[in-house]
């Protein structure tokens, strides 16, 4: 089982990577940033049930995880909305704002 | 969590069914809100799959603040900035895009092969003889509490300051 649940996280990153690097609009290459994130964290949780099964620091460094994930999607959606608001557009090879 | 071997394996298999239909929905959907809502729906069956791997604080924890919070948030974004710009860019298959699936699938490759050649039941068992064998009465949720207020207190408030300044910012970032 764990080499299946290892597997699967590996995909989430591998296609979170994928539409980070090719994805034109900022707000889905926020949300490949998530499944990046998500994937780690099914890493952690994963080997916390199998290796540390009294312990439960996987858990914990999950849970800090997901609260800088909240902390990022916040700053993320908010400096895209400033620049939609300047620019009227959400692409990302059009956020040239410092060169003006 | 304590299920026969059969509904487990059962479920197992249809939750990763249903992430990589997700997570390939989330990357190729041409729609923003679509593939948002495809992220939720991703971020529904992790948070299901903690619960199958008895870690049901993580579980509560994930889908209270991904779906709850960062997904309707994302969703907010999406719907803020209306997307009529999504039409005339879905085709577009340029060469960087093969270049990346390339690299994204040989990523993948080797990863597979690392995690299939290393030997992960030596480890379980180099592991299980060095832990306590006696069984506290304590639960996940407890124990979680317990670490974080001991062990893990200092990260514990930094994170949360954190989480102040970065909403405090994200504020004064997004208003007018």
């Amino acid at each position: 089982m764990l080499e299946h649940v290892l597997v699967l996280s590996a995909y989430l990153f591998s296609i979170g990577i994928y539409g980070l690097v090719t994805s034109r609009n900022m707000v889905r290459a926020l949300m490949c940033l998530e499944l990046l994130l998500n994937a780690v964290n099914i890493n952690f949780i994963t080997f916390s049930d199998f290796f540390d099964n009294r312990q439960l620091k996987g858990n914990i460094f999950s849970i800090f995880v997901i609260a800088i994930a909240a902390a990022e999607a916040a700053i993320g959606l908010a400096i895209v909305s400033s620049i939609y608001r300047n620019r009227k557009s959400t692409r990302i090879n059009q956020s040239n704002l410092l060169n003006k | 969590m304590d299920l026969p071997g059969s509904i487990h394996d059962f479920l197992l298999v249809s939750l990763g069914l249903v992430l990589i239909l997700g997570g390939l929905g989330v990357v190729l959907l041409t729609n923003p809100i679509y593939s948002a809502f495809s992220l939720g729906l991703v971020l529904v069956c992790i948070s299901l799959f903690y619960i199958l791997s008895n870690s049901h604080f993580v579980a509560a924890a994930q889908l209270l603040i991904y779906v709850g919070a960062i997904n309707v948030l994302i969703l907010f974004a999406v719907m803020f900035m209306n997307g009529s710009e999504y039409s005339n860019d879905w085709n577009l298959w340029t060469v960087g895009d093969g270049i990346t699936s390339l690299i994204c699938t040989s990523i993948f490759i080797s990863l597979i092969t690392i995690i299939s050649d290393t030997s992960w039941y030596a480890i379980i068992w180099t592991t299980r003889t060095n832990q306590i064998l006696e069984q506290d009465l304590t639960s996940n949720g407890q124990q979680i509490g317990i670490h974080l207020s001991t062990d893990f207190f200092l990260p514990f408030e930094f994170i949360s300051i954190i989480l102040l300044v970065a909403l405090i910012g994200a504020i004064a970032v997004a208003r007018q």
